[in-house]
């Protein structure tokens, strides 16, 4: 495969070459007369980079960096001078010598160009469902990351931080989940290049992001789309050579704590619970005296802290001549507001344009970024509880030090949470990830004659991510580390034909495409190393405590695409997409997928006998259909798999390698597909002064590439199946109006709502699949559960019905429980019922930004809510607790716990079930998740403008939900061991909090 | 004009052509077939020794992946030697101490599912050595030998919770496999066992003392186990008696040749320096240092007070009633102030925490073996299989008074007046001696099993004389609340298995 990769390289160049050689003699020119002028916009200056062309010839000459040009040509001939964002002037030449033009700004052009893969298109001339979010609507609030931008700004897109740590993943949902143990995440698509990532990318660098939503625009990216599909296209300089500055600063913290008992109220309940069941008081009066006076040590605030963070941004653009350049630096470094955690990102792009010649167009894309993530607490497990969990659930009459000043690693009485002192485990612990990213991104364009361009986008990539783990656990520190090497590349040659006679306008596109993917994973463990000063003396572990762990995977997709576009007078539109996708990750037989899409729109507007009267200027309706395919598994699914760290130690003291069958091979796997048919309608209102689109869709996912349970008799664990079917049905509203529209006071809204609904329609014959979110309480059991007929995101667990009062004494003794303790819903048979008790997956999801400017003043509000969904807070079981691994009571409500006199439901014993209707709570939120106002002076001191801002993201929260944010899941938006989020939404067991962030900051351009 | 179309047209094709070209060479990189070989073990037939040793160590692991964990013995929990804590997260050990075991319970799931694991990887390893001929037969002898007896060992350690398991004999999976009668499943364990004893060497090269790999003397002293139970509840073949008593006896005679001999001081069976004793008819080994190591010892026996996470303790009416001397202080720390322990009264089996300063407080993975069976069992295998078949020897009282002697702190090799005893029911004395002997070894409850004293013995588990410094008698810490008749001697299937396989339901 390396070979492979140099041969593609080396191919490369040589396609250079031959391009070069090809433009040699490109400036070929026939005239008679020299005409010269200078073409200016509508503020007088000269524009650079104009093209003028002799119409009907390749004859042409672009504006130097004043807007002058000069050119030959005969009386007769016709100049054609273009720009992007202009009017086109067509102007005779006659007798004239010195021509100047003002070009005209095409407003309407320009903001309506749409990307939608392979190509671009007017918005107006859409068919499909395609929502875009350009820079513009986000300038205004300070982004460190790319996700912030889209969430609540498109919509039928979701946008969820599972939790609020730096660097962590966003969850990104294009009209909901349609796979149930397969990967949900939307296809990011960058300049062309399939496969991008948005969590490292630079906000500052994009110009626009659209979002393909409905399947008769996303099967053009057939192999992949089925998740919709996001393109992102970074920024071109244009114009005058400028330089942006940006920097800001931000204090974050947690915006409360959560109430956990006092160290005074801790003890007396435990020597409560100590007696209740027959033991003894473990703390005396003295002690409890003496805690009451010192308050004891809160965990939970020790574990956090209030967090300081910069972000830096420096871009320069403009264009020279024939070239256009977009260079720029980003440096982010954020704190973590849990003590020793954060995230550090250095990243570098130049976008670099040239129009070799009128026909010949050559780009280059290069980014490059380092990525520094320190102690992500998901490395650190969620064994008996996250970290999160641990410090909220330890032993508040526990110094964190002793009187010597070395770590009580351990509860002195053995109270509350027996797990390692989680100060400790972070302070000494260093879990630091390193990733590098470069992409290199070729486009090259080419006019092979008139109406037919030929254009080739190359791309590699690689991202070389490695984790150094030094883990403190007691007795002896372990050391560890992973990594992946992962190698991309891409082909794609796609040729266009479009013409023109008179009412119909045809353009076909075809394409031919392949891509490739490498991942070289590498990992070691060095267990109890003698000496506990860092990962890198792991060579001071014994030799039998080290352990390797190799891996190679490669992955190949061949494509072959054709798309129709054809509109009948600007008032019919009528696309239609076939693609063919091979996969490496499928056999032979099974691993062509064929995927076809139309879709149809009528724009009255253009329609002669429309007469929308004075509120509706134009009104488009479009309808569509399409099939995506999806093939995001592992490769060497469809192969049985041997485990090859298996060992055992014979001899007690070292390691003898083994090997036991792992996987079930499945050779029939093949295409999960999408099938989704959507129908929208675009509204244009007082003059284009508001717009209203509303798209209704219904997905259903069939032949889901389904992790299917093998009962534990036949060897446990799952096979990829092609089994049960998936439905999403949903409506899209965006509504976008410029309220006010004067001369210094604007204000433009957007507001767009999605409502959705997921079912499980088939799952392949049976009416649930274990969930495979494990209970963190030591019972073995999921805490969520796939079932028939239901949303994804159920969650698995047992009715609370309060105490058992002393009037049933005798029945609880049947199942060894005395009055006060916690009873749960039982069978027939006397055990516990455990059933399905609530659901994490919205249903409803809305956003509201507002911009307003006053003179220099410019104000963003940007609100947002989330509902129609349950949180399971198992993290409150957690600190009640009587569970687990954490025996005694730390919840402030044991303050009203049950008592003979006084039988309140609220148990003063026995087993304590985490996973239980007690804890599930009503998640839905507001948030207001920006407000940033700003001054902005101009022509200050040679600068062109500054503009100071102060702001707050996350300022507040409107919901019932009793734990740190409703948002929140544990599962992470990326992980590659577990299942996809999807399935366990809304569980909460100890996820990392999202901050409450301030914001102040200044921008300079000049 | 006509110069720029020829030109133009000319440029146009060239370019066309190169284009047509670079894809066509480009698509030899879209290499579509995979080959997992390239970075993988590759499934299926083994055809060097080295791949067999993979998959028979692989099998290996695989036991220890079950037990590792206290949840390997959870039936043990049912007998009247051992009990947990009382509230705490320990309500699956409870379960069983209480006799009220739910199809739920995420012991006898997990159990299910390691011990399955691990069948499904001797099944494999089977399959894949069919057509291997070592040069080395010995070698694939011995190794085969060992597949074989894992899997009737499991087999046999399975049924003991359980009753009628299904027997899985195939590595390809067979999704509507039902469960076999009882006879099925002991038939399927000896004739494991006798492929075993039949493939084993008399002591396997290369190992420690206690035989962490099998020999035939192992296998043969699992039989004498089987039998012994074959004879009892549920089966009730009592002819197989004889048979366990014939196989013990075969081990006894061979003793010197397959390495096992009883260890001269009880002590020192539970030291970590001795996990490798030659009282061992089989030991697994562990190894923390290899991240192999042992969940089951140290802190989990601890109360509280002493740091502890109090899954396993002493029921309080058996330390009553245990005979004082060396052998009640090899098995309990009886220096502990327990009756007085602030959460839970109960005392601490040195046998899980280990002698004092062995295994450290804070320590919960530990290097501790496990005797899965040890030489003493293989004695008193012979000396009650012997009285219930109506043979009894002088050998056979041998047996049992070297266990009594070593029980008293005298050497067990010498006679004593004062200790052994001649007369009486030889296996009652026995089936008494093995309750004492094993004590808090996880053995006690598959005897109440087999002799269906189930009733007899947890009926009166009230403690007689154990009081707290307050003079309140102690109470037991976890009443009886399941049925204790022989409906409910087995533990049952897990649910989620019969909602898979409703055939595991019959």
């Amino acid at each position: 495969m390396r070979e492979h990769f140099t041969k593609l390289v080396k191919r490369g160049g040589i396609l250079g070459l031959f391009l070069m050689l090809m433009t040699v003699g490109v400036q070929h020119l026939y005239a008679q007369q020299k005409v010269t002028g200078q073409v200016t916009d509508e503020n007088d200056q000269g524009i650079p980079g104009v093209n003028i062309l002799i119409q009907g010839t390749t004859a042409g000459v672009v504006t130097d960096a004043t807007g002058n040009y000069s050119i030959q040509a005969s009386q007769d001939d016709i100049l054609v001078i273009s720009f992007v964002g202009y009017l086109t002037e067509n102007i005779t030449v006659g007798s004239q010598t010195t021509i100047n033009v003002q070009l005209v700004p095409d407003i309407q052009n320009l903001e309506e160009i749409v990307v939608i893969g392979y190509g671009t298109t007017k918005k107006s001339d859409l068919t499909g469902s395609v929502a875009q979010v350009n820079a513009e609507s986000f300038k205004d609030q300070p982004l460190t990351r790319v996700e912030d931008a889209l969430q609540g700004r498109a919509a039928g897109v979701t946008v969820a931080r599972a939790n609020g740590a730096p660097g962590a993943a966003v969850k990104v949902r294009i009209r909901g989940a349609n796979s149930i143990t397969g990967n949900n995440d939307p296809l990011v698509v960058i300049d062309g290049i399939i496969g991008g990532d948005l969590t490292t990318l630079n906000p500052n660098d994009i110009a626009s992001m659209d979002v393909l939503k409905d399947a008769s625009a996303t099967a053009i990216y057939g192999s992949r789309g089925s998740n919709g599909v996001i393109l992102v296209t970074t920024k071109q300089g244009t114009g005058q050579s400028k330089v942006d500055i940006d920097y800001f600063t931000s204090f974050s913290k947690v915006p409360e704590l959560l109430p956990t008992l006092g160290a005074a109220d801790f003890a007396r309940i435990e020597n409560s619970r100590r007696i209740r069941t027959g033991g003894s008081a473990i703390f005396t009066d003295q002690e409890i005296s003496a805690l009451e006076a010192s308050g004891g040590t809160n965990y939970q605030d020790e574990f956090l802290q209030s967090a300081l963070s910069h972000n830096l941004q420096i871009s320069a653009s403009g264009s020279e001549g024939k070239l256009n350049y977009f260079v720029s630096g980003n440096y982010v470094d954020q704190e973590g507001i849990v003590i020793e955690t954060g995230y550090e990102r250095y990243s570098l792009r130049s976008n670099i344009n040239t129009q070799v010649t009128d026909k010949l167009n050559v780009g280059l894309n290069l980014y490059g970024s380092r990525a520094t993530t320190l102690n992500d607490l998901n490395a650190f497990g969620r064994f008996q509880g996250s970290d999160i969990v641990k410090a909220l659930t330890w032993d508040p009459t526990t110094p964190v030090r002793d009187a010597n000043g070395a770590y009580n690693n351990f509860s002195i009485k053995g109270l509350a949470s027996l797990n390692y002192n989680p100060i400790a485990n972070l302070e000494q612990s260093v879990v630091e990830n390193i990733s590098d990213r470069l992409n290199a991104n070729l486009n090259v364009s080419y006019d092979i004659i008139d109406n037919l361009n030929y254009t080739l986008v190359a791309g590699v990539g690689t991202i070389n991510s490695a984790t150094e783990t030094y883990r403190t656990d007691p007795p002896f520190p372990d050391a560890s580390f992973w990594s992946n090497k992962i190698t991309t590349h891409q082909i794609s040659n796609i040729l266009t034909w479009q013409k023109d006679f008179n009412e119909h306008d045809l353009k076909i596109t075809g394409i031919y495409e392949f891509s490739g993917r490498q991942d070289r994973r590498n990992s070691y463990n060095a267990a109890n190393l003698a000496v506990p000063a860092g990962f890198f003396l792991a060579e001071t572990a014994p030799g039998s405590g080290q352990s390797i762990g190799n891996d190679l995977t490669p992955s190949t997709i061949q494509s072959y695409m054709g798309r129709g576009e054809y509109n009948y007078n600007n008032t019919i539109y009528l696309t239609a997409t076939i693609r063919v996708d091979q996969s490496s990750v499928f056999r032979p037989d099974n691993r062509t997928g064929t995927f076809p899409s139309v879709a149809l729109a009528y724009n009255f507007g253009n329609a002669p006998f429309f007469n929308g009267g004075s509120i509706v200027s134009d009104l488009k309706v479009r309808a569509g259909w399409g099939q995506v395919g999806n093939q995001n598994i592992d490769p060497f699914s469809t192969f049985a798999s041997v485990k090859a760290n298996s060992s055992f130690a014979f001899n007690g003291a070292t390691a003898t390698p083994g090997s036991s069958p792992d996987g079930f091979a499945n050779p029939e796997l093949t295409w999960e597909t999408t099938t989704q048919t959507n129908v929208g309608v675009d509204l244009s209102l007082f003059d284009g002064r508001a717009s209203l689109s509303i798209d209704g869709y219904k997905k259903n996912t069939t032949d889901l590439l389904l992790e299917t349970p093998i009962p534990d008799t036949n060897g446990g664990g799952t096979i990829l199946k092609n089994v049960g079917e998936v439905e999403n049905t949903g409506i899209d509203v965006v509504l976008s109006a410029a309220v006010i529209n004067k001369d210094k006071l604007s204000w433009d809204v957007n507001f767009n709502l999605s409502h959705y609904k997921n079912e499980v329609v088939d799952l392949g014959g049976v009416e649930e699949i274990q969930g495979s979110f494990g209970s963190t309480d030591g019972q073995s059991r999921a805490w969520n559960v796939i079932q028939l007929g239901e949303p994804l995101g159920q969650f698995q667990g047992s009715t609370f019905l309060g105490t058992w009062k002393t009037a049933e004494a005798a029945e609880a003794l049947t199942f060894g429980r005395i009055p006060g303790d916690a009873k749960y819903l039982r069978d027939e048979s006397g055990n516990r019922v455990i059933g399905a008790i609530g659901n994490g997956t919205p249903t409803l999801l809305w956003g509201f930004n507002n911009t307003l400017s006053y003179g220099d003043w410019d104000l963003n509000v940007f609100l947002q809510g989330v509902h129609g969904f349950d949180v399971y807070n198992t993290v409150q079981g957690m600190i009640v607790g009587a569970t687990g691994n954490h025996r005694s009571f730390l919840a402030v409500e044991q303050l009203n716990q049950w008592t003979a006199e006084n039988e309140t439901e609220i148990p003063a014993g026995g087993e304590n079930d985490a996973g239980s209707t007690r804890y599930v709570e009503d998640g839905s939120f507001i948030r207001l998740s920006n407000l940033t106002l700003g001054y902005t002076l101009r022509d200050v001191i040679g600068l062109k403008t500054v503009k100071f801002y102060v702001g707050g993201q996350n300022l507040f929260l409107i919901t019932d939900y009793s734990g740190y944010d409703p948002e929140h899941t544990s599962r992470p938006a990326n992980s590659a061991t577990e299942g996809n989020v999807d399935e366990a939404a809304g569980i909460n067991a100890g996820a990392y909090p999202n901050p409450r962030t301030f914001t102040v900051g200044l921008k300079v351009g000049f | 004009m006509k110069t720029i179309n020829f030109y133009k047209l000319f440029r146009a094709h060239l370019f066309l052509l190169s284009a047509v070209a670079i894809v066509l060479t480009f698509e030899s990189c879209a290499e579509l077939d995979e080959d997992p070989a390239v970075s993988r073990l590759a499934p299926g037939s083994y055809s060097n020794q080295a791949e067999l040793e993979l998959g028979v160590t692989g099998i290996y692991s695989q036991l220890r992946n079950a037990s590792q964990w206290s949840t390997f013995f959870v039936s043990g929990w049912s007998g009247d030697d051992i009990t947990t804590h009382k509230a705490s997260n320990k309500a699956d050990f409870r379960e069983f101490d209480q006799r009220s075991v739910s199809p739920e319970n995420a012991r006898v799931v997990n159990n299910w599912r390691d011990i399955y694991a691990m069948v499904r990887a001797a099944n494999s390893v089977l399959e894949n050595a069919k057509d291997l001929e070592l040069p080395d037969q010995d070698a694939q002898n011995r190794l085969l030998g060992e597949v074989y007896f894992l899997r009737g060992t499991m087999f046999f350690h399975l049924t003991r919770v359980h009753g009628r398991i299904p027997l899985p004999l195939t590595a390809e999976p067979e999704l509507d496999i039902s469960r076999s009668s009882q006879v099925e499943v002991y038939t399927q364990i000896e004739s494991d066992l006798l492929q075993a004893e039949n493939l084993l060497p008399e002591i396997y090269p290369g190992v420690l003392e206690g035989a962490p790999r099998p020999n035939s003397g192992t296998a043969r002293a699992m039989l004498a186990r089987l039998y012994l139970d074959w004879g009892g509840f549920p089966a009730k073949d009592a002819s197989k008696y004889a048979m366990a008593a014939s196989s013990a006896k075969q081990v006894m005679d061979n003793s010197a040749a397959h390495g096992f001999a009883l260890v001269e001081d009880l002590e020192d069976l539970w030291k970590l320096e001795n996990r490798f004793n030659s009282e061992g008819v089989w030991t697994i080994a562990y190894c923390v240092d290899c991240g192999l190591h042992n969940r089951k010892f140290g802190k989990l026996g601890n109360p509280s007070d002493l740091f502890g996470w109090q899954e396993t303790f002493a029921e309080i009416r058996f330390f009553e009633d245990f005979p004082e001397g060396p052998r009640k202080e090899a098995t309990y720390r009886t220096e502990h102030d327990w009756e007085n322990f602030t959460d839970q009264t109960n005392p601490v089996f040195k046998k899980i925490v280990g002698p004092e300063g062995d295994i450290p407080l804070s320590e919960f993975n530990t290097n501790r073996n496990d005797l899965f069976m040890r030489y003493a069992e293989v004695l008193l295998i012979y000396a009650e299989a012997s009285g219930r078949s109506g043979n009894v020897t002088s050998e056979a009282w041998e047996a049992l008074n070297m266990i009594r002697r070593r029980a008293e702190g005298l050497p067990f090799g010498t006679p004593d007046p004062g200790v052994d005893v001649t007369s009486g029911d030889i296996a009652e004395l026995a089936f008494t001696e093995r309750k004492w002997e094993f004590a808090g070894e996880w053995i006690r409850w598959n005897d109440l099993v087999r002799m269906e004293r189930v009733e007899q013995a947890l009926s009166n588990r009230d403690p007689q004389v154990s009081m707290n410094d307050a003079g309140e008698l102690l109470n037991v810490s976890n009443a009886i609340i399941g049925s204790l008749g022989t409906d409910n001697y087995f533990a049952p299937i897990p649910q989620n298995e019969i909602r898979l396989n409703p055939n595991l339901g019959d």
